[in-house]
């Protein structure tokens, strides 16, 4: 009964879903007030200190609107597709191991990584149909776009994420963490940049945030969606955002694992966690900001002529130089 | 001899046989009348023999038993040839064969004072809702507002529908009238393949306000707020042209001071105008940062157009005969400040959008408009100058003070996006250095002349560059207080037809860039429509209708 309890407490509170859902909250109001600063802007500050509960402010706001379905939508897809990416993204987080374990305790197996990789791609399959079922021009041009995108990096993603486990000698997330004295951003520099470069096409944001390009195609896949449903698909771009960041962190910082000043190291795995993960939000955001949006024809080009080469290229100067390595690496 | 001259006198020596009529009461402005349907001949004799020749727009008049149309051809200065038509039978030949760029001019015409013109592809109505009553012609002066029952707009006809194409793998796409990419309400069905942009059809007229029209039922001084609103943005362009055309008709001459005074107002609206659309053209693009930067530098520039006319936009500025406001010396020490360090800003505008790579990627190459096409379809300012053609009103045709004031055309050779938005960081550049240059040779003397109410007859065509293109107003008076006459042509009615050739073949992504490129400025084109959302239905009311207590309440 008492591991019931722990599991349950793990699962709901910390690390699980509620302090996931605050963790989402807040590095959503962190994107955004960089964004802003960059932008020379004051961002959100009317909402507690700093303006700190905005996205709170705006979450509630959304929830408690009407929720409108259209007409002419494929009502059951319509109403589903946005859940089913929310719920498929929180499930991919709970194997992100934040505080130094995985959020369900023993729940790490070798190949984990590679099921986080392919529950990203379904869960993005969900946002394509959320657009698809609109039957609207724009959602279903956002839509259309969410897949060419699609085509364009999910491969480098995958080939990139295989350096790290390759010199870690494993698929698990977990094991890589743990294998990593030095960060393998160090170790293996090329390797990281070229995945922070992808990782920014599968969070769709510039210079790839084509599928919602709004001076072109208004809102894109979610141009149909108000109300709760749109706020579910906002809260999945939350948590996909999470994600990726925390991938970084994961396969090239070192997750979880961090110095720690007093008492044993584990108290310190979440707030390092944190610490890590803004760094590589506050990276995706200057990246953002200094560039304009590309075009889908430019974006699908350069990822097949230009990434996936280049990813080949980091992936076989990862194994080359792995010997040398070997000494740093647990 | 000048180009303008040379225009004259080819016509004189070539047509002298269809020539009833010559005038040239100023440098750089002929008027010719011309027998009936001869036209066609004068307007391919200039095409042929001066190099850059364009038409500015056609201006038809009810003369009560004819309807003169007068054609202003630009030849560095304006020729304005007449032919007249029968009121009764208004049938007269298209110039759309020799010039594509007449295609929405004679349009309008039709549109609004009922002109028939032969062999025009597609004659079709242009700023009139498509329910307006047959046979109602506006600008004809015998019009009165017709009697109409509700029943005689049909909702259905109203929101009809875009030929739908079905086959295959097109979609129809409208981008408007309510859109991210307009922030003014007009209507473009594009047909789009994949991600190509196969065909685009402008709809216009969502903002037609019939200012033409209520200018004549307006004193002159009266007119000058009117035309002022016309546009928020280049407001100081329209109240000058209108000033002017009214100063050249009566003789006036308005004191240098007044006119250094109106070129650097003028030239604050460019710079303001221009970095407005440099910072759209960012967020067109997906480059927020650079749109909120632009955005915030443009600020103060505002602050300085209120200090001097006590508003941001609407200046109130210029009057028949001079200005209204004086500028005191503090207000000129705290301006040279200003433009010094707008122009700081503008030079690394410049170095970013001459070395961002994405930038460059999204904007070179797209949305060409060659040389030839921009000269046949007529386009005008950064469009045109984007397209290589170095002109500008301010050189060819000075008015206010810049025949005194040093400054370069820009021209870009490019033809693209890159290009038309490249002349508009350059013009920034040089329109803070005739800021500066205005301002620290500001002539003392008198603000303005004293001008009677009733302006001698005559008929004035006057020309401003205005931030967005050459802008025209042509002014015909009867000797009244009232004008005959007044028609205005924006900017924007002129580069709209470069859209549908500038964008077929490229991606959805472009249609914004390219758009933002032409910098469109609709309520400028339009110039009231009604609209009962609940209905469909639209109709016009005549100034005195709108201001009775009545419809006041309705409205309310």
């Amino acid at each position: 009964m008492a591991l019931d309890l722990f599991f349950l407490v793990r699962a709901l509170v910390f690390p699980g879903f509620l302090f996931l859902l605050v963790l989402v909250l807040f590095f959503d109001w962190f994107e955004r007030k960089v964004a802003a600063r960059f932008q020379n802007r004051m961002g959100p500050s009317y909402a507690g200190p700093f303006g700190i509960l905005q996205p709170i402010a705006d979450y509630i706001k959304l929830f408690s609107k009407e929720d409108i379905t259209p007409e002419t939508t494929n009502k059951f897809l319509f109403v589903v597709a946005p859940l089913l990416a929310f719920s498929l993204f929180v499930f991919a987080l709970f194997f992100i191991p934040i505080d130094g374990s995985n959020v369900i305790l023993n729940s790490s197996f070798e190949g984990d990584l590679l099921l986080v990789l392919l529950l990203i791609s379904v869960a993005n399959f969900g946002m394509f149909l959320s657009g698809w079922a609109s039957l609207n021009p724009y959602s279903e041009i956002g839509a259309t776009r969410i897949l060419t995108q699609f085509l364009g990096y999910d491969i480098p993603l995958i080939l990139l994420a295989i350096g790290p486990a390759f010199l870690a000698r494993s698929l698990s997330i977990v094991t890589i963490t743990a294998s990593q004295t030095l960060p393998f951003a160090i170790l293996i520099p090329w390797s990281c940049a070229l995945f922070i470069i992808v990782l920014q096409a599968e969070l769709e944001k510039d210079p790839f945030d084509i599928p919602h390009a709004e001076t072109e195609i208004v809102g894109g896949y979610e141009t149909e969606y108000s109300g709760r449903k749109l706020a579910f698909i906002k809260l999945s771009e939350d948590f996909q955002f999470l994600i990726g960041a925390s991938l970084v962190t994961m396969l090239f910082l070192g997750g979880a694992h961090g110095p720690a000043f007093y008492g044993p190291p584990e108290i310190w795995y979440a707030f390092w966690f944190m610490v890590k993960t803004l760094g590589v939000v506050f990276i995706l955001e200057y990246i953002g900001n200094v560039s304009a949006r590309l075009r889908i024809d430019q974006v699908v080009h350069g990822n097949w002529k230009l990434l996936i080469p280049l990813s080949l290229l980091s992936l076989a100067l990862t194994i080359i130089i792995e010997p040398l390595l070997r000494s740093v690496i647990v | 001899m000048n180009k303008f001259e040379n225009a004259v006198d080819i016509l004189k020596t070539d047509l002298a046989d269809a020539i009833l009529e010559l005038k040239v009461p100023r440098p750089k402005k002929a008027y010719i009348l011309l027998k009936p349907e001869r036209h066609r001949d004068a307007v391919s004799l200039l095409l042929k023999n001066v190099e850059e020749s364009m038409l500015s727009t056609i201006s038809g008049v009810d003369l009560g038993n004819e309807i003169e149309l007068n054609y202003h051809m630009v030849c560095e200065g304006t020729v304005t040839l007449k032919n007249r038509v029968p009121k009764e039978k208004p049938v007269t030949k298209t110039i759309t064969d020799i010039l594509p760029g007449a295609n929405l001019y004679e349009r309008e015409v039709f549109d609004l004072l009922g002109v028939v013109f032969e062999g025009h592809p597609n004659l079709k109505r242009l700023l009139l809702p498509d329910v307006w009553p047959q046979g109602n012609y506006p600008l004809r002066r015998d019009w009165t507002p017709p009697v109409t029952k509700e029943e005689d707009f049909s909702s259905e006809e109203a929101l009809q529908t875009e030929s739908e194409d079905d086959s295959g793998s097109i979609i129809n796409v409208v981008v408007g009238p309510q859109h991210p990419v307009l922030h003014e309400p007009e209507r473009f069905s594009f047909k789009i393949d994949g991600e190509t942009v196969v065909d685009v059809e402008p709809h216009l007229g969502y903002v037609h306000r019939g200012i033409e029209k209520a200018a004549e039922r307006m004193m002159y001084f009266q007119d000058v707020f009117l035309v002022e609103r016309i546009c928020g943005i280049c407001n100081a362009a329209h109240t000058t042209v209108f000033c002017q055309a009214v100063e050249d008709i009566g003789n006036i001459e308005t004191p240098p001071r007044a006119l250094y005074l109106r070129t650097a107002i003028h030239e604050l609206n460019r710079v303001h105008s221009h970095l407005l659309l440099l910072g759209v053209g960012g967020h067109l693009i997906g480059f927020e940062a650079l749109f909120q930067h632009v955005w915030r530098d443009r600020e103060p520039v505002m602050d300085i157009v209120e200090r001097i006319t006590g508003n941001r936009l609407m200046s109130g500025f210029n009057t028949i005969g001079g200005v209204r406001r004086d500028i005191d010396p503090n207000t000129i020490e705290k301006t040279l400040k200003t433009v010094k360090a707008v122009k700081k800003r503008a030079v690394f505008y410049k170095k970013v959008f001459e070395e961002d790579a994405t930038l460059r990627l999204r904007t070179e190459g797209v949305g060409v408009l060659s040389r030839e096409d921009a000269l046949k379809l007529c386009v005008v300012g950064p469009v045109l100058r984007g397209s290589g053609v170095a002109s500008d009103v301010r050189k060819d045709d000075p008015y206010a003070a810049y025949a005194d004031i040093p400054f370069n055309v820009i021209s870009y050779k490019e033809c693209d996006t890159w290009a038309r938005l490249m002349v508009r960081v350059d013009e920034v550049v040089e329109s803070l250095d005739i800021i500066e240059y205005a301002l620290s040779n500001l002539p003392g003397g008198r603000l303005r002349v004293r001008v009677q109410r009733k302006i001698p007859e005559g008929e004035a065509v006057s020309r401003v560059e205005a931030p967005r293109g050459e802008l025209i107003h042509y002014v015909k008076s009867d000797g009244t207080a009232y004008p005959y006459r007044v028609k205005v042509r924006a900017p924007t009615l002129a580069n709209l037809m470069a859209f549908p050739g500038a964008i077929r073949g490229a991606y959805i992504a472009d249609i914004p860039s390219v758009m933002g490129s032409l910098d469109p400025c609709f309520s400028c084109t339009d110039r009231m429509a009604f609209i009962d959302t609940k209905n469909g239905k639209r109709w016009h009311w005549s100034l005195d209708e709108v201001n009775s207590s009545e419809n006041q309440k309705a409205l309310i």
